[in-house]
């Protein structure tokens, strides 16, 4: 579902250029779940951007489901992004203006489904929000936002789902549920899961675990017992 | 899909707030540019309507030859309705008596504006009267009854024609003001003057035609006409060329309301600018999130323009709306005080107010949007990315751009643009520097412990370009403020100053050396004060540079003068003074006063060339230059001049003026007679013939109702000058209002964090309100010398005024700058703290 060869990414500071991901390769299967783990600026987040397209390589090449997406632009990586992609955010990144049903139904609208709204409402009571759906975010707590969240992005379907520290905002018995909701629906749907997390007891509910260290990838944790789904065979290695 | 989605945001926003401040800049810019020019534009209208009346139509020809009679079908078949007047000088008999008289033969559609006023009984008080006289009736003057010694019924003759006197004529509407040879006024139609054989070749006739019609009728006409007339003989007056003091005052106030409705544009347009950039600020986070779920930029594009067409259209709709009512309002409030009709419906300022909301909003939210369009996906995971596209440079150029242009269309006026643009931008520069030097003085000054003052500085200096966008549009706000103001003040104080109090409202002419004395001593002993005595000698001017004048460079003939303007022509009013009079200026050359008589040689008494003064306008008008040498000829004997001065004269002065002014010297031989002016109190008015009865020789003249007309145009004038004022002010304060508001929202993180952090209310109200002291103190300042600036320009070059200065404002500006500010800032920072901390940090989200 992924493959990466390569891939680094170098940005320009005032002190010259600094490469923040040394060269990674690996490779995530379908249905797969990941788990990147690491401290605060040890390059996790940017990874995740350019494995999702919201950011381009420097070098290497990245096939997102067969895709090229280090060749693509921007619209390109957009549409892509809109048909195979979903996103959970550590700060929900809802639209404030919209209630919960309208930010679920986003996706499903921006990619032009006519029954967006049905879809919403039946996701947002898989979630336990059908009876907030009108509410709009800061009128929902930090647990329900998420669950929002989770609903937007598994409106569509999406074939790789990307988490960026999903628990990160939320206390333990909020980040509990988020977490069981978050894997149930990806069992459902058999998305593929690519999380990033320094919490080593989420981390561990994936199928593999991937560390990050200073922009490298050195470390390839063996998939958790307790997870279900397939055993995965890819491999991940820092140079 | 994207309709939907634009359409969903739009309504959600609408009720939950977000677009509050960027509908109500748009709903405030139709609004009040709607309500400033269409009450303008009527109450332009309705002053041109009145001082139409002044030349008894809309528009007037004049004519030293008789007008053609196809010129008048084809005026009637453009659909304009006209009128005719001949006039002249003529001799008029009673049964013993004579005297010259102002003849007026008038067609029976006269007057088409105005009315003829006449008097049961000579000296009577004028009422209207709808007719004109019949064939074989004169009205006449009251003190031709007096002259002829005739009554109502008697018979005149004039030339080979015989009158019955029908009424007595107080005023007809185009009868002009002059207090030099005048003679009493005969008012006939014009039917019978053909009989009186008084208009054959020689005689000086002055021909009128009168038209009223339509704007784009008479504009149409006078298109036909034009190739037509003749420079020499044929004269176009519009009531906008009226260059009397009501003219000019009219003309004056018209600039002065395009003015103001100008700058309410530009203050709208700022507020629409400062209101968009918030807009654009906070919807990064959406546009971001937008594209992570996969919307392309096109997409996007569509949902922000067609969010902007909704707004625009709901502002502009409600801003009509309330344009309309504030509109109303100053109506209802005038109607007492204004004594014009101002119902007649304007289409041209709802056409300006759609253009000017549109304008504004598209081209002042297209930097803001090219923004938000550039902000990248990434900033779901980086929160600190903000727009892709950051250029000061486009953003002045286009907002820049667009003021000049709205300025531009509005006003017509490519000068009045240049100048309030050029100001603003010059304010503009100089504020950059002032930020920067602001950032240096924040980094000595924001040293030290934590205090209020040095959170505040500490602020200013963080935020210097923000500050900077912050200061300038506050400093535009302020000036534009000021501008408005104090042009208001300096012009209807020398609108006050052409009429004081005790202005003189009676003038008298033809008195005698020897009555001089005797005259002030009777006057002196009823406490009437009298002005200053002025000699008249009635001369020919006959040469320049020996060159002998024609007639045709003459107003001889044209027995009608604008208000204040004396008689020129062959036949001129020579002065002679040491002093300059008031009002007067020096443009070129130097005053005669110190001018000695070149050594005694005998026979040099005949040889002199005397200075002589000449006024500026009729220098221009007969091409006389400093050093030329005017002949006239006084009595039988030549009088050589030179030019040795060219003033200006304000002719809006209820004072005689002359084109002519010698020295002294040049005149001692002859006998002079004198023009004097008085001031009589209203109640003392029936005392005037006593206070006369002396000198019956002695001409009076009554100007009490002309200056009661110009008192009363001026007022209500000034009247309209300061609702219009009223209106821009509270535009003004709104705008502020939303400016400070807008960077409340910015300052929202800085105060949850400092409230996180546990410090005071006190200390975090007193830092803002510090800030906003300071920021509102220096934009006040900066304000005050752009102000000065662009008012200098203003009145110089649009105004034809004379540029002041104005201190006072230096100081009153950065005050009252820091005052509003700081309450303004003190009022929306006390919302902020009432809101908890959680609150706070969630407003934020």
């Amino acid at each position: 579902m992924i493959q990466t060869k390569d891939i680094t990414k170098t940005v320009n500071t005032s002190e010259g250029s600094l490469q923040i991901l040394q060269p990674i390769s690996f490779q995530v299967k379908a249905g797969e779940s990941i788990a990147i783990v690491g401290a605060s600026g040890s390059g996790k987040s940017t990874l995740l951007s350019l494995l999702a397209g919201l950011d381009e390589v420097s070098t290497g090449e990245i096939f997102l489901d067969g895709a090229p997406l280090h060749t693509f632009d921007e619209e390109q990586r957009a549409r892509l992004r809109g048909d195979k992609v979903g996103f959970i955010f550590q700060s929900f990144m809802l639209v404030q203006s919209l209630t919960a049903i309208e930010n679920v139904m986003l996706p499903a609208e921006i990619a032009g489904l006519s029954d967006a709204k049905k879809r919403a409402s039946k996701i947002l009571e898989q979630v336990g929000l059908g009876h907030r759906s009108h509410h709009y975010p800061n009128q929902l707590s930090g647990g329900e936002q998420q669950r929002v969240a989770i609903a937007r992005a598994f409106i569509g379907q999406p074939k790789i789902l990307f988490a960026d520290e999903p628990t990160g905002n939320l206390d333990a018995a909020n980040s509990v549920k988020i977490e069981d909701l978050l894997f149930d629906l990806n069992r459902e749907i058999g998305t593929t899961l690519v999380l990033v997390t320094h919490d080593n007891e989420l981390a561990k509910k994936c199928d593999r675990q991937l560390q990050m260290l200073a922009g490298e990838l050195t470390e390839v944790t063996e998939r958790a017992q307790h997870a279900t789904g397939p055993v995965p065979q890819g491999v991940a290695h820092g140079r | 899909m994207v309709v939907n989605l634009a359409w969903r945001l739009f309504k959600h926003e609408a009720r939950r707030g977000e677009l509050t401040i960027i509908l109500f800049a748009i709903i405030l810019s139709v609004a009040s540019v709607l309500s400033l020019s269409l009450f303008s534009e009527r109450l332009q209208s309705a002053l041109v309507e009145r001082s139409s009346q002044f030349i008894a139509a809309d528009s007037q020809l004049r004519s030293r030859k008789p007008i053609s009679e196809d010129w008048l079908s084809q005026a009637q078949a453009q659909g304009l309705a006209t009128a005719r007047q001949v006039s002249t000088r003529s001799m008029a008999f009673g049964e013993s008596l004579m005297s010259l008289v102002d003849l007026r033969a008038v067609s029976d559609t006269y007057p088409l504006k105005g009315e003829i006023k006449v008097a049961d009984q000579p000296f009577g008080s004028p009422t209207p009267v709808a007719s004109t006289p019949a064939p074989g009736e004169i009205w006449i003057d009251s003190r031709l009854f007096q002259l002829l010694d005739v009554k109502l019924g008697s018979t005149v003759y004039i030339g080979d024609g015989e009158f019955t006197v029908k009424r007595v004529l107080s005023e007809i509407p185009d009868q002009g003001f002059s207090i030099f040879n005048t003679d009493p006024m005969v008012l006939m139609a014009l039917s019978d003057l053909p009989a009186t054989n008084i208009t054959g070749p020689g005689s000086r006739v002055s021909y009128k035609a009168y038209y009223t019609g339509s704007d784009a009728s008479i504009e149409e006409y006078y298109e036909w006409l034009r190739p037509q007339l003749d420079e020499e003989l044929h004269r176009w007056e519009e009531v906008g060329d009226d260059e009397s003091a009501i003219g000019r005052s009219i003309a004056r106030a018209e600039r002065y309301f395009l003015l103001a409705s100008l700058l309410a544009i530009v203050l709208a347009a700022v507020a629409i600018a400062v209101a968009a950039q918030r807009y654009s600020q906070r919807h990064f986070d959406p546009v971001a999130i937008f594209k992570t779920l996969g919307a392309t930029k096109q997409m996007i594009r569509r949902v922000y323009v067609l969010q902007i067409l909704f707004i625009t259209v709901l502002g502009i709709t409600v801003g009509i709306i309330a344009g309309v009512i504030i509109q109303q309002l100053v109506v209802i409030a005038l109607a007492g005080q204004v004594d014009v009709s101002l119902d007649v419906w304007h289409w041209r300022p709802v056409f300006i107010a759609v253009l000017t909301g549109s304008i504004c909003a598209v081209l002042f939210s297209l930097y803001p949007l090219l923004r938000l369009f550039s902000v990248p996906p990434l900033r779901v995971l980086r929160r600190d990315m903000g727009a892709g596209l950051s250029s000061k440079g486009l953003q002045f150029g286009a907002s820049g751009g667009a003021i000049f242009l709205l300025m531009w269309i509005y006003s017509r006026d490519v000068e009045i643009s240049a100048i309030l643009f050029g100001s603003g931008a010059l304010l503009v520069v100089a504020l950059l520097f002032v930020t920067f030097g602001l950032i240096a003085v924040g980094r000595w000054l924001g040293q030290g412990a934590m205090g209020a003052w040095q959170l505040a500085w500490a602020r200013i200096r963080r935020r210097a370009m923000d500050n900077s966008v912050q200061l300038i549009s506050f400093s535009i706000t302020i000036m534009l403020l000021l501008v408005v103001l104090v042009m208001r003040n300096d012009m209807v104080a020398q609108w006050r100053a052409q009429l004081p109090e005790n202005t003189p409202n009676y003038f008298m002419s033809n008195i005698t050396e020897s009555q001089k004395d005797d005259l002030e001593q009777h006057f002196a002993d009823q406490q009437v004060r009298i002005d200053e005595f002025y000699p008249v000698v009635r001369g020919r001017f006959v040469a320049v540079n020996d060159e002998q004048v024609s007639t045709e460079v003459t107003k001889e003939d044209d027995p009608e003068q604008s208000e204040g303007r004396q008689g020129l022509g062959r036949e001129a009013n020579l002065t002679w003074s040491n002093k300059l009079q008031t009002e007067n200026r020096i443009v070129a050359g130097q005053w005669h006063a110190d001018w000695q008589p070149p050594g005694d040689d005998g026979n040099a008494e005949a040889g002199i060339v005397y200075p002589v003064s000449v006024e500026s306008g009729v220098a221009k008008r007969l091409n006389i230059a400093m050093d030329d040498t005017l002949t006239f000829n006084v009595g039988s004997e030549i009088v050589r001049t030179r030019v040795t001065s060219i003033r200006e004269v304000n002719w809006q002065t209820m004072q005689p003026n002359f084109f002519f002014v010698l020295h002294p010297d040049a005149m001692q031989n002859f006998n002079a007679t004198y023009i004097t002016s008085f001031h009589l109190d209203a109640q003392r008015k029936s005392e005037i013939t006593a206070l006369m009865l002396p000198f019956a020789s002695v001409t009076l003249f009554d100007v009490d109702a002309r200056i009661n007309q110009l008192r009363d145009i001026i007022d209500q004038v000034s009247l309209a000058v300061e609702f219009i004022l009223v209106l821009v002010l509270i535009a003004g304060s709104l705008v502020l209002f939303a400016q400070v508001q807008a960077s409340m929202d910015e300052r929202q993180q800085e105060l949850a964090i400092l409230r996180t952090l546990g410090a005071k209310g006190r200390l975090i109200r007193f830092s803002v309100i510090n800030e906003f002291l300071i920021i509102g103190s220096v934009a006040g300042l900066m304000a005050a010398m752009a102000n000065e600036f662009s008012l200098f320009l203003l009145q110089w070059r649009v105004f034809d005024m004379e540029a002041s200065m104005h201190w006072e404002y230096w100081l009153i500006a950065p005050t009252v700058g820091a005052l509003v500010v700081g309450v303004l800032g003190a009022l929306g920072c006390y919302r902020l703290l009432r809101l908890n901390t959680g609150q706070l940090l969630r407003k934020m989200v």
